[in-house]
């Protein structure tokens, strides 16, 4: 089982994945010949040999082994991730300020500490240091909170 | 002389005030983030990308080429004085030069460094200037099919020298080629991969991708490990070095800096196998090799020059054939076209003087370096008691900011936060992300290449074998690839990297 999820053996499928999506959104462009490839030559190309590269590391994995892969820790992946959403969500709607608490707020969760007093200067402190940077001084078409900036 | 016009042109458009300002400011946010952990050149430089925009090209390219070098000065400070190597290039050099500091002599190794790394930086420059016009004539002789050779032949190589599995490294190129499909046809004008997205339709921008994977992705795995930092800070004394330690310094250096510069060129090299290689030379050669990690002067000059010369000359092929060698130049890259300049033999010729000016610009960067890392350093050790859990949260914000400014799409943020999730996975997995931008970077130029070939040879895949260029690039592909296959080489390759 082990041999299974092994770094390189899950590599191998991701290539092959990847090359299969790749195919199977590709199957509609033309292929054209080779003297005037259609837009479909180069990625159909390109995703077979993916899939033979991502097989041949597979088989690598399982013949000669490779290490295991350490096992994610769920909290800080999940926490950036919602904290580039939430801020992409809100920069436009609200403006820099607010995307840019709830983007601190959430990135600070997802460390081993959390000290609200901390985070908070570090609030303002950015907040500050973007006001000025972006607005200020490279002068960016952007609201610092809409409505008010 | 040719040369000396061109020198002088370079270094009148350098020193104009505003070019010597972004010049400086390049330097310290290098330094700045060569100190800091946890942030790199390439995640920096893409950051930056979005402001280059708004400045001219030669001023942006003039910054970002000092963001790079600089990070290599910066990362070895704190290896000597902390034993925290802030870059990949100057771990080696925390060995001996953490050592050095311990037996007291840190000023002596830190001016040791700064020293070889400007003589390095001075000689790295004085080699593109002399490189850099038979090559951009060589490469002008260049037909479509040459190209396309070419840039296997890069992209190869750039797997070989990389670490890790050979096989992965060279999927990870073509995913990256795959990636690089993604928007609408040159040729027909056919949507690929956009799935009736508009904003796809111009092609993926690379740089939220490299935000994400080498932004995003380490910031996640610094949290994961729990990036803690310990270790006393050691007090610096004198920064002169005693005559027996010049003695053996100048040859460590001089060696280094040949070394590194070599190592440079070649596609994949760059600042990291420079030094390693260059240490492992040192301690070959030396009368006494068990004094190597114990304070030895020369494991501290050579690495340090030989990784800033290898910052330098990795330029060369970038400037005059427009192939990037690794993932910082494949941003260089971006830089250029985002400035509406393509990159390759046309640019010595047709933008003389940001060629001359940049090229320049690097030596005046190199003696900044030296300015603001031997009498600031105080300054510098002291950012590095400020802890990742502030700094987390900014590089977060700072991306996600300039991700937006790209072209003020918050759609860009949304692709930040995408390519984070598969560079996290690229970590898990242990693929390379370098590969990959690589491939993401050269794919649209190659593809355009091959088709323009094929279509000139009509259908004929023999037109890669029967010109002489693209041939004997391909021989020297096919020969790297079976080289790897070769167990005393793998075995050779595996020791190379294993102090990483």
């Amino acid at each position: 089982m082990n041999r299974f999820l092994s770094k390189d053996f899950l590599s191998g499928l991701m290539f092959i994945g990847f090359g299969l999506i790749a195919l199977y959104f590709g199957q509609k462009l033309a292929l054209g010949t080779p003297v005037r490839m259609g837009p479909g030559y180069v990625p159909r190309m390109l995703s077979l040999t993916l899939i033979g590269l991502g097989a041949l590391v597979c088989i690598i994995a399982i013949v000669s082994g490779s290490e295991p892969v350490e096992r994610p820790k769920w909290k800080p992946i999940t926490l950036v991730t919602l904290g580039i959403v939430c801020f992409a969500l809100l920069f436009e709607r609200a403006g820099l300020i607010p995307a840019l608490v709830v983007l601190i707020m959430i990135a600070s969760l997802a460390g081993e500490e959390f000290k609200l007093t901390e985070v908070i200067g570090n609030i303002v402190v950015l907040s500050v240091l973007c006001t000025l940077v972006f607005k200020v001084g490279l002068g960016m078409n952007i609201y610092i909170l809409r409505g008010v900036w | 002389m040719e040369l000396l016009d061109n020198l002088s042109l370079g270094f009148s458009v350098a020193f104009t005030f505003q070019n010597l300002t972004y010049a400086l400011l390049g330097c310290l946010l290098g330094t700045l983030i060569g100190v800091l952990p946890g942030i790199g050149p390439v995640a920096t430089i893409a950051m930056l990308l979005p402001i280059t925009f708004h400045l001219p090209p030669t001023a942006s390219l003039i910054m970002l080429a000092g963001i790079y070098y600089g990070a290599a000065y910066g990362g070895s400070t704190t290896s000597i004085l902390v034993n925290l190597p802030g870059e990949a290039s100057s771990v080696v050099t925390c060995l001996d030069g953490y050592q050095m500091a311990r037996n007291g002599r840190a000023g002596a190794a830190l001016s040791i460094s700064a020293v070889g790394s400007f003589f390095a930086g001075t000689v790295g420059t004085l080699i593109i200037v002399l490189f850099a016009e038979p090559l951009t004539r060589m490469a002008q002789k260049f037909g479509p099919a040459d190209y396309c050779s070419l840039m296997a032949l890069g992209l190869v190589a750039a797997v070989i020298l990389a670490s890790g599995s050979v096989t992965k490294a060279i999927a990870m190129v073509f995913l990256g080629l795959l990636f690089g499909l993604v928007g609408t046809d040159v040729n027909t004008g056919a949507q690929r991969f956009t799935f009736d997205i508009p904003e796809l339709s111009d092609g993926i921008d690379f740089a939220p991708i490299a935000m994400g994977l080498f932004g995003i992705a380490e910031i996640v795995v610094n949290l994961e490990r729990h990036l803690t930092r310990t270790g006393g800070t050691i007090k610096v004394t004198s920064l002169w070095p005693t005559m027996d330690e010049v003695r053996r310094a100048v040859p460590a250096a001089l060696r280094g800096t040949l070394l590194g510069s070599a190592l440079g060129v070649l596609p994949g090299g760059g600042p990291t196998l420079g030094a390693f290689s260059a240490y492992t030379l040192e301690k070959k050669i030396s009368k006494n090799p068990g004094q190597f990690g114990k304070g030895a002067v020369e494991g501290v000059a050579a690495p340090e020059a030989a990784n800033n010369a290898a910052a330098q000359t990795s330029f060369i092929p970038m400037l005059t054939l427009g192939i990037p060698s690794n993932a910082v130049m494949a941003l260089m890259v971006g830089a250029m076209i985002i400035q509406g300049i393509q990159p390759g033999p046309e640019v010595m010729t047709k933008k003389p003087d940001l060629f001359w000016g940049m090229i320049a610009s690097m030596w005046i960067g190199n003696a900044m370096l030296v300015i603001i890392n031997l009498p600031m350093i105080g300054i510098w050790v002291k950012l590095l008691t400020v802890p990742y859990r502030f700094l987390a949260p900014a590089i977060l914000l700072f991306c996600c900011i300039g991700a937006y400014s790209l072209q003020n799409s918050t759609f860009h943020v949304m692709q930040v936060a995408v390519f984070g999730i598969l560079g996290y996975v690229f970590v898990k997995l242990g693929c390379e992300g370098a590969p990959f931008l690589l491939g993401l970077v050269l794919g649209p130029q190659m593809e355009e290449y091959f088709r323009r070939a094929m279509l000139l040879s009509r259908g004929d895949p023999m037109v890669f074998l029967q010109r002489p260029i693209s041939l004997g690039l391909l021989v020297t592909t096919a020969l790297l690839l079976l080289l790897m296959a070769l167990p005393s080489f793998k075995k050779a390759r595996k020791e190379a990297f294993v102090e990483e």
